[in-house]
């Protein structure tokens, strides 16, 4: 039976702001009971539109807030018991990273590093490791005010490396990053999860969430809406029809009609601008050979054919009522 | 019932809640049993009033006959607990202190050569003839006990030619029937203190990883350190502050030989280091406000705290380790400075006692932790940078600049008259100035250097007990540290 690494039991947390009167003039609730489970060795991704509670959620597991009620447990432990202890634990790269521009990485490293209580020889060993894996060993002495924001980006990932996290957790970790700085990371974080780390993401970008995440978890007014494997979610995708967009001239009347009357085709809509006619169909894969062969056989000149899949993206965008 | 209850369901609630500190509470409230105790001690078994005796004595003037009548009856003796309010070297009579056949309203008697040698004493104004010479044996502020007896004599004395019999009644004692308050006060002072450490370490030992976090507290210092005594704006202001410092000491230091008629006349080293403490803290608070600002606020805008704040640290200890180095960043090149000041001030006067030099230092450094924890509470509770800044210059100019309107406001308020010639003489208002003293870290470090010069702190500075400066010394940096490690936490709330 596999152990859950990370459970949030519960979870409430709300910002209130005070006059000085000491009077409650506005409260916002994030987390109206957020339950998650993490088991060891998943990549968790966690989607949610903005304002849904994503990073309020890190920020309670990494101990930057405090929850107003419901528990998180870290390796099975409670962190209102000791959390101090549990910190030890994991990793954490914010989305906004911020680094002391006056040290170099190497330095920022011994720094970060002296809060888990690593000696100094222990310390260097693991940045020169860390530092090359992210490909920043020939910049490890220069200042970090110097760093472009994925270098940056690439040295805290380091720092919240430097203590072998049992479980990493990264708020938006993509974000500022250029399409190899992206490419990169992920590389990165595949590997540090094959060798055993625990990683939990919140991302905007569902394509990058669909390719390195084992699950997933919508979050949604601060509570979770869906949690799954991401071989759920593809099994479900897969179930789904797609939609077929062509372009096509000459078109007859009796062809849409039969179309639309066909079983095998679910909705069809017909639109005509001024270079083509447009045809939208709403079919299963293995049905669209079928059709082709029919426009054609009924002389329908085809211009394009792109089918439309479904996405983790639609899943998200129904779940999060973000669908027209 | 139900109420009742509900109160003590409370109150079990709160005080579980302090686990760790219950050791301390339980060790402050045995202190404050033992000060009452203390307290009840001294007025069984002296009596505390001496100025109530002097204050309600008969003066009777009756043609050629006057006489001087207290409430006691001859022969009584009393002990009394007061402040020497002047120096008995001052009070001692010699040849030329005074003209034989005189009367001394203010002492009461009439002059007389068998007083040569003998000493009148001025125990919280009561006057006590002492048969000896206590010059360089007790000295002013210092409180201690007396055992005298009332005697009655008669003496003569002319007045506008006529001879006027004075019979009088008055206080005297032998010198070795007078003791420092403190012979007895100490055994009171040391079971508070060491009360006090037990408390303490009991709940430093509830403290789950104390010596882990007290590690992270030295690790984040040094790094403030390194970070901050580099910093081109404390490389200016310790510069601006140490070229103050010198000059400010050579200046007392030569004042010292000046004229003694003069307003800027400074009496001896001591009362010189006293005045230096002022200049100190004057610039001293001004780079404490530099070094905070980059602090809390400067982080938390470059989002350095949240990777911080995810590092396995309290938050407690994160507050303490930035006060301990920035206290370190300020208090290195302060302590260069009041050594060149001191330097300067010893070549260019007397030198002050060793015990005012180590107070001068060191106290000098807990000014600097005190300063440096309240505007690290600026720090954090500040929305934007410049809030930082005028939070603290507020408090730096009512600190050292509009203190002493502030209490010339209260004296006149409560009816003292600050317009009068000599009003900053009168007891009252000393009493004011000294008690609103303890609120303003300045004055609580010019006090402390002032009680340290004491060979004992059973001393009175102008109305305020030497344990009492020696509690704000110690309450000041805890409240403020404690206070800006609370609005830390409370960010935790979000």
């Amino acid at each position: 039976m596999s152990q859950n690494i990370l459970k949030i039991d519960n979870v409430k947390k709300a910002y209130i702001k005070y006059n000085i009167l000491g009077k409650e003039i506005t409260k916002f609730s994030a987390l109206n009971g957020l339950n998650l489970k993490l088991e060891k060795g998943q990549i968790y991704g966690f989607l949610g539109p903005n304002g849904a509670g994503k990073t309020t959620t890190i920020k309670c597991i990494v101990g930057i807030l405090e929850s107003d009620s419901g528990d998180i447990f870290i390796d099975g432990q409670n962190i209102k018991d000791n959390l101090t202890f549990l910190k030890k634990k994991i990793g954490f790269l914010p989305e906004q990273v911020g680094l002391y521009g006056t040290l170099t990485a190497n330095e920022s490293l011994k720094f970060y590093g002296g809060f888990y209580g690593l000696s100094d020889n222990e310390i260097e060993k693991r940045s020169e490791n860390l530092l090359s894996k992210l490909g920043l060993e020939k910049d490890a002495n220069r200042k970090v005010n110097e760093y472009s924001l994925g270098m940056k980006k690439r040295l805290a990932l380091c720092i919240a490396l430097i203590n072998n996290p049992e479980i990493l957790v990264l708020d938006e970790p993509t974000s500022g990053l250029d399409p190899r700085g992206v490419k990169a990371l992920r590389i990165v974080l595949k590997d540090l999860n094959k060798k055993g780390l625990t990683i939990l993401l919140s991302s905007h970008v569902l394509s990058e969430v669909q390719e390195i995440c084992t699950h997933v978890g919508i979050i949604n007014k601060g509570k979770i809406i869906r949690q799954e494997s991401i071989k759920e979610i593809i099994k479900e995708i897969e179930k789904k029809t797609i939609k077929l967009l062509l372009k096509v001239k000459n078109i007859k009347k009796e062809t849409i009609g039969y179309l639309s009357k066909n079983k095998r085709i679910k909705s069809l809509k017909h639109n005509i601008d001024k270079k083509h006619e447009e045809l939208v169909l709403d079919l299963k894969e293995e049905n669209i050979p079928w059709v082709t062969d029919y426009l054609v056989k009924n002389e329908t000149k085809i211009f394009s054919i792109e089918p439309q899949k479904n996405s983790l993206e639609d899943i998200f965008l129904k779940e999060t009522g973000g669908h027209n | 019932m139900n109420q009742v209850e509900k109160y003590l369901n409370l109150s079990r609630k709160k005080w579980n809640k302090k686990k760790t500190w219950q050791p301390l509470i339980i060790a402050v409230a045995l202190i404050a049993i033992i000060a009452i105790v203390h307290k009840c001690y001294w007025e069984s078994t002296t009596e505390t009033s001496p100025e109530d005796i002097w204050d309600n004595k008969i003066i009777t003037k009756d043609e050629n006959n006057w006489t001087v009548i207290f409430e006691e009856e001859v022969g009584e003796s009393i002990t009394f607990k007061g402040v020497l309010r002047t120096s008995p070297k001052y009070e001692v009579y010699l040849n030329d202190t005074f003209v034989p056949g005189m009367y001394s309203e203010g002492e009461a008697l009439v002059y007389s050569e068998d007083l040569y040698g003998k000493t009148m004493l001025n125990v919280s104004g009561l006057r006590i003839l002492v048969n000896g010479d206590l010059t360089n044996k007790f000295f002013v502020s210092e409180i201690i006990t007396i055992k005298a007896t009332l005697v009655d004599n008669i003496s003569t004395f002319n007045v506008n030619e006529e001879t006027i019999t004075l019979d009088r009644e008055g206080w005297v004692a032998e010198p070795e029937d007078i003791e420092l308050a403190s012979t007895k006060d100490n055994y009171f002072f040391i079971a508070e203190f060491f009360i006090f450490i037990l408390g303490f370490y009991l709940s430093l030992k509830r403290i789950n990883d104390l010596k882990w976090q007290s590690g992270l507290i030295w690790h984040l210092a040094k790094f403030e350190l390194r970070k901050g005594i580099t910093s081109p704006r404390m490389i200016v202001l310790g510069v601006i502050f140490t070229l103050f410092i010198i000059g400010m000491g050579w200046l007392l230091g030569d004042l010292q030989n000046g004229d003694p008629e003069s307003a800027f006349f400074v009496q001896n080293a001591n009362g010189a280091l006293q005045q230096l403490c002022f200049f100190v803290f004057f610039v001293v608070s001004l780079a404490a406000i530099g070094v905070s600002v980059d602090s809390f606020h400067k982080e938390r805008q470059a989002n350095t705290l949240n990777i911080l704040l995810a590092k396995p640290i309290n938050r407690e200890t994160i507050v303490f380790g930035k006060a301990l180095g920035l206290t370190l960043v300020v208090g290195i090149p302060a302590l260069i400075a009041q050594i060149l000041g001191l330097i300067f001030m010893i070549r260019a006067g007397d030198i002050p006692s060793a015990s005012g030099i180590i107070a001068f230092l060191v106290c000098g450094q807990i000014m600097i932790f005190t300063l440096i924890s309240f505007q690290l509470c600026f720090a954090i509770a500040a929305k934007n940078g410049t809030d930082v800044v005028m939070y603290g210059l507020g408090m730096w100019l009512l600190f050292a600049v509009i203190w002493n309107l502030l209490i010339y406001a209260i004296s006149f308020i409560i009816g003292i008259d600050v317009t009068s010639d000599n009003f900053e003489n009168d007891p009252k208002f000393q009493s004011i100035a000294s008690h609103l003293g303890m609120l303003n870290p300045a004055y609580v470090y010019q006090f402390s250097v002032g009680l340290l010069t004491h060979r004992t702190l059973a001393i009175d500075l102008e109305g305020i007990p030497g344990w009492l400066i020696l509690l704000a010394l110690v309450l000041w940096p805890l409240t403020c540290l404690r206070t800006a490690a609370k609005l830390f936490k409370r960010e935790k709330q979000g």
